[in-house]
């Protein structure tokens, strides 16, 4: 058990480190599905095999998805490496940490440890069905509300997500790639100008197609 | 030799600590969310630790929910920064000083 232990941990510690350390965000995600994936096999260690399955599906599958299509969607580039921010707050950084590091030595050295073993011998209390049993009768409540909490959620996401209302009407644009407006795409109804429009920015775009929205700049 | 508490204890406050390294160091937004994350997987382990060891499932249910939070969060946090990317063509947080879109 202390193996496993000490394997997945230092995993778990490596993947971080090298999360943080990681320049292209690519790399951080990749290094987090494995800070995900040894802590569900913690999970499994601490007799708790229906969390350490949901870990992989929910975190290393879904989420994990979710952040790496981002990534490629938004197409981000390695972070450079320019000065650190912060870099007045060096000292108080050092003293608190010099002050964390005596509160754990003291902890280590002086306080008794707990003889407390884990639940090595057979229970159910990580099994799937006592925890379907505690979400519908004891935490039904915070139950449902986890339920309209996700409602919220879709509703937000495709709020956030949704492209009208932010350009005119007219236009049809994709950010850093070519710029159409619908007169263009029309082509039965426009036949004059069918040159497309390369710009680096949308508000580039909307200046050299001369749909400049009013909507957006009353706003602003 | 059999695993303590404190053992798990200290892995996730080692990890919830680099969690919070990272959100104070990095730059870009997705490599912060990815961190807090991490955060929220540290307290996770903590709920799971307890749990198994002081035989109690509603750690478990905690783990269950915290994970839909997270979940959520995702969703809502990462159609967030594709809006503001839209809108600012750079994903530094410190060019999102303002709250506005």
């Amino acid at each position: 058990m202390a193996v496993l232990f000490i394997l997945f941990a230092g995993l778990a510690i490596g993947c971080a480190i090298s999360m943080v350390v990681q320049r292209n965000p690519l790399y951080s995600a990749i290094s987090l599905i494995g800070v995900f994936i040894s802590l569900a096999c913690l999970y499994v260690t601490l007799a708790a095999p229906f969390i350490a399955a949901v870990q992989v599906i929910v975190y290393a599958g879904a989420i994990m998805v979710l952040v790496v299509f981002v990534i490629m969607l938004l197409n981000v580039e390695e972070e450079e490496r320019g000065p650190l921010r912060l870099r007045s707050l060096i000292p108080i950084a050092v003293m608190l940490a010099a002050v964390l590091f005596a509160e754990a030595v003291f902890i280590i050295f002086f306080v008794q440890a707990n003889p407390r073993t884990p639940a090595l011998t057979v229970s159910d209390i990580g099994m799937t069905s006592s925890i379907g049993g505690g979400l519908f009768t004891t935490y039904l409540l915070p139950f449902e509300i986890t339920s309209i909490l996700l409602l919220m959620a879709i509703v937000g996401a495709i709020t956030l997500a949704r492209t009208g209302g932010l350009l005119s009407p007219r236009a049809a644009v994709v950010p850093g790639a070519q710029v159409f407006s619908k007169e263009m795409l029309d082509r039965e109804k426009y036949i004059d100008d069918l040159t497309p429009v390369t710009t680096q920015s949308t508000r580039e775009a909307e200046h050299l197609l001369g749909i400049e929205n009013k909507d957006q700049s009353s706003k602003t | 030799m059999v695993p303590q508490l404190s053992w798990y204890l200290a892995l996730s406050a080692v990890l919830f600590t680099i969690g919070v390294v990272g959100v104070m160091l990095k730059r870009n937004v997705i490599s912060m969310f990815m961190c807090i994350e991490l955060m929220l997987n540290a307290v996770n382990l903590t709920f799971v630790a307890f749990s198994s060891f002081f035989r109690d499932l509603s750690g478990q249910l905690f783990v269950f929910i915290v994970m839909t939070v997270a979940a959520a969060e995702a969703a809502v946090g990462l159609g967030i920064i594709i809006t503001v990317f839209r809108n600012r063509e750079s994903l530094d947080v410190d060019d999102a000083s303002s709250l506005r879109l």
